[in-house]
């Protein structure tokens, strides 16, 4: 009898820890995919082709400018006026952030320019121009 | 066994997502001082609204401009490229452009606009 209620005592004290680990880890794996997401565009640009683009691993900010001029940030449009401002606030959020900015083939050198000053009036001083590999 | 599998999904939805972007980097000049950097010892190339490209005095074919850079670079291995682009001009070319001078060995590109 005393045996049997110091067994059954123990068990009540040892909690399962492994369903909770499971979990927790769960919950990182979530918060680290929410928080490094790239903020997509929202459109589909034709990207020109280049041999020599490089790998960009923490460019997530992505900002297309179309061929008609408009340009696209966190799946909104934006005025060019807009866009420091936009710019800011996604610097603000996170400051390790670089951007690329996808123009397409048929837009204007004149916008894409003006987008790059922006975003770097902004605060973020790493924009590339985004290519698709060639072939 | 299923957990397992989960998290192998979710880590390469995320390498996936963290290797997507490819970009060229290219330099701008600093505000209001476009006019002095034409004098320094930098290789120009002009890019035309319609489409040509100038380098020097002669109009040259976008598949030209990478062996135009490398005698340039020859003979003058450190300097950069200016790449001055008409505002009308698209993007396409001037990306194909950076692309041959990269081809072409030169990695200092400085991106302007004119007109």
């Amino acid at each position: 009898m005393q045996s049997l209620r110091h067994s059954s005592e123990s068990d009540d004290h040892g909690i399962d820890l492994a369903p909770m680990l499971d979990f927790v880890l769960n919950l990182l794996i979530f918060f680290i995919i929410t928080t490094s997401f790239i903020k997509e565009a929202g459109v589909t640009v034709i990207r020109p082709n280049a041999d020599t683009a490089e790998s960009r691993e923490s460019g997530n900010i992505l900002v297309a400018v179309r061929e008609n001029g408009e340009i696209w940030i966190d799946r909104k449009p934006v005025d060019v006026r807009e866009l420091r401002g936009v710019i800011e606030r996604l610097h603000v959020e996170r400051p390790e952030d670089t951007a690329v900015i996808i123009a397409d083939k048929m837009s204007r050198a004149g916008m894409v320019a003006l987008v790059m000053d922006t975003i770097r009036a902004g605060g973020i001083k790493d924009v590339a121009i985004g290519a698709a590999p060639a072939g | 066994m299923l957990d397992f599998v989960l998290n192998l999904l979710i880590f390469f939805i995320i390498t996936a997502v963290f290797v997507k972007e490819l970009g060229l980097m290219v330099n701008r000049p600093p505000p209001q001082q476009d006019v002095e950097l034409k004098g320094d010892e930098s290789i120009n190339i002009q890019i035309l609204a319609n489409g040509e490209i100038w380098m020097g005095d002669r109009v040259v074919d976008v598949r030209a401009v990478r062996a135009n850079i490398e005698r340039e670079s020859a003979v003058n291995p450190k300097s950069g490229v200016l790449i001055i682009a008409e505002k009308d001009a698209e993007t396409g070319v001037v990306v194909q452009v950076i692309d041959e001078v990269h081809l072409g060995g030169i990695y200092n590109i400085t991106f302007t606009t004119s007109g």
